[in-house]
């Protein structure tokens, strides 16, 4: 009987809650708080994963260079003079000194430590240094700065840390391929020629498995996506887009484009198929992408988790080239993401604080059109195992 | 004069820096993009960085140091962060062979460089 159930001590976790075939559990609320947990993360999932750091057309000419945080990285990016794109440990290897302290600059041929000006070409090589020439000695490969792999891929740059990185095309690749069913339904939106069009920065005061967590299920569309759900209405139903594999939602009837109020948008970009008109289709590619698939734009955000409960989350909304040049209107593409991002923000930010409640010590459930968000979870435990 | 290397060993964009000069500071030998063999001081004016190890444009090496620039043809220095020019040296070939007769003007040296040649 339920009433002689002994009730739990003051102060000790509350018990899980009751799960049903129906319910099953999330994780618990130290994950999303736990700074050890946070610093296993960094170790072994954020500088060990593909990460995706910045435009390509930040980095548009050469000597453009970007400094980016990858785990608990400053990473330098910068284009070469043979065009490509290359990544350093953002250290200087004389004494440490941080070498470019802007977040993004442009250099003639060289990056220059201010402290000692130990002097690196594009390629890392230490080409200069005072008194170098009565060094003989130095090995200027070996003192050059330390490299970062890295790939260019739907126009943007891509970054790993680990040695040995994993495979870009099982990763990041695969999980595109997981998600749409192949390859080629992405390449229909030819990314790397689209235009950036707006970037909006969001410093989220949330754990960024919430964000993930967030994205990844539509059970809250109804409840806090008025906008989107008029435009997609299959959402209310709260399946999202990552639900079925290859499923894009499909527009309202009466919607003519995706925009804050369901208004015209722009031309359809000229490679998608007309099985992806009218459709919008969302990825997950973990640990800290999303992308979102329209007619006439996608999205893609970046996020980089910077503590426990702060995320930075960069978002860019990119058009094809002629729609940018001619000036177009796009605030009410733009209007209803940018929307939907602060919709949820709101909502992980919420979340948050409760992660720390001793109610939440054994965590929450998920139902059902949110079982999948349980394999993500494992995702996260099996790395840090 | 001393000899500096096979001209089929230095392409077009390359440099070579010469350190065994017998009374001199090393040199350093350019072979542009257009085609022209210029020596001059390897030696920076401004701070002791190898001249060999900057970049070429047109007929003026810059400083990989601190980008101070020289004119290959006359030594001149840009007057901003060198104040001094670097000495210009006679380029010559023969047999495929370059040979570069050095200056017997006295050179500039920055001051960590001094102490380098003096010992």
């Amino acid at each position: 009987m339920t009433t002689l159930d002994p009730a739990p001590a003051p102060g000790s976790p509350a018990p899980g809650p009751p799960l049903t075939s129906s319910l099953v559990p999330t994780l618990s609320g130290r994950w999303y708080t736990d700074p050890e947990i946070f610093a296993a993360e960094q170790d072994r999932i954020l500088e060990r994963s593909w990460t995706c750091v910045a435009h390509s057309g930040d980095l548009a000419a050469p000597g453009a260079y970007r400094t980016v945080t990858v785990g608990r990285e400053s990473i330098v990016l910068v284009r070469g003079r043979d065009q490509a794109v290359r990544a350093f440990y953002n250290v200087c290897r004389h004494r440490g000194a941080r070498l470019c302290a802007e977040p993004e600059g442009q250099v003639r041929r060289s990056l220059q430590c201010p402290y000692h000006a130990w002097t690196y070409d594009l390629s890392g090589k230490l080409v200069a240094a005072p008194n170098l020439t009565s060094m003989p000695d130095v090995d200027r490969v070996a003192n050059g700065l330390a490299p970062v792999a890295v790939r260019e891929w739907i126009g943007y740059a891509w970054v790993c840390l680990a040695p040995e990185p994993p495979s870009f095309e099982m990763d990041v690749i695969g999980s595109v391929v997981s998600r749409l069913g192949d390859v080629e339904s992405i390449e229909h939106y030819g990314i790397e020629d689209l235009a950036l069009g707006r970037r909006i920065s969001y410093d989220v005061a949330a754990n960024w498995k919430l964000i993930v967590e967030n994205f990844m299920e539509c059970y809250h569309c109804a409840t806090i996506h008025p906008e989107l759900t008029e435009v997609l209405p299959e959402f209310a139903d709260g399946y999202a887009a990552q639900y079925y594999v290859g499923h894009g939602a499909e527009f309202g009837e009466d919607v003519a484009g995706f925009t804050v109020d369901g208004s015209a948008g722009h031309p359809r970009i000229p490679g998608v198929e007309a099985g992806q008109d009218r459709r919008y289709y969302a990825i997950t590619i973990r640990p800290q992408v999303f992308v979102n698939l329209v007619p006439d734009h996608v999205i893609v955000h970046r996020m980089t988790p910077l503590a426990t409960d702060l995320t930075r989350v960069e978002v860019d909304w990119l058009f094809l080239p002629e729609v940018i040049a001619s000036g177009a209107d796009i605030d009410r593409s733009v209007e209803l993401f940018h929307r939907v991002n602060v919709q949820d923000f709101d909502a992980c930010e919420r979340t948050q604080p409760g992660m720390s409640s001793r109610v939440y010590a054994a965590g929450g459930s998920l139902v059902p059109s949110e079982h999948h968000i349980a394999e993500f979870h494992r995702w996260v435990q099996d790395r840090l195992a | 004069m001393i000899y500096a290397c096979q001209l089929a060993d230095l392409p077009r964009g390359g440099s070579l820096r010469l350190t065994d000069v017998p009374g001199s500071p090393p040199v350093a030998l350019f072979h542009t993009e257009d085609g022209e063999l210029y020596a001059v001081d390897d030696t920076c004016t401004h701070q002791d960085a190898s001249l060999a190890d900057g970049f070429v444009e047109d007929c003026a090496v810059e400083c990989p140091l601190h980008a101070a620039i020289f004119d290959l043809r006359t030594g001149e220095a840009d007057g901003m962060l060198a104040r001094f020019p670097i000495r210009t040296h006679r380029v010559m070939i023969e047999d495929g062979a370059v040979h570069v007769q050095v200056s017997e003007a006295v050179p500039y040296l920055p001051p960590g460089a001094r102490r380098t040649v003096a010992s």
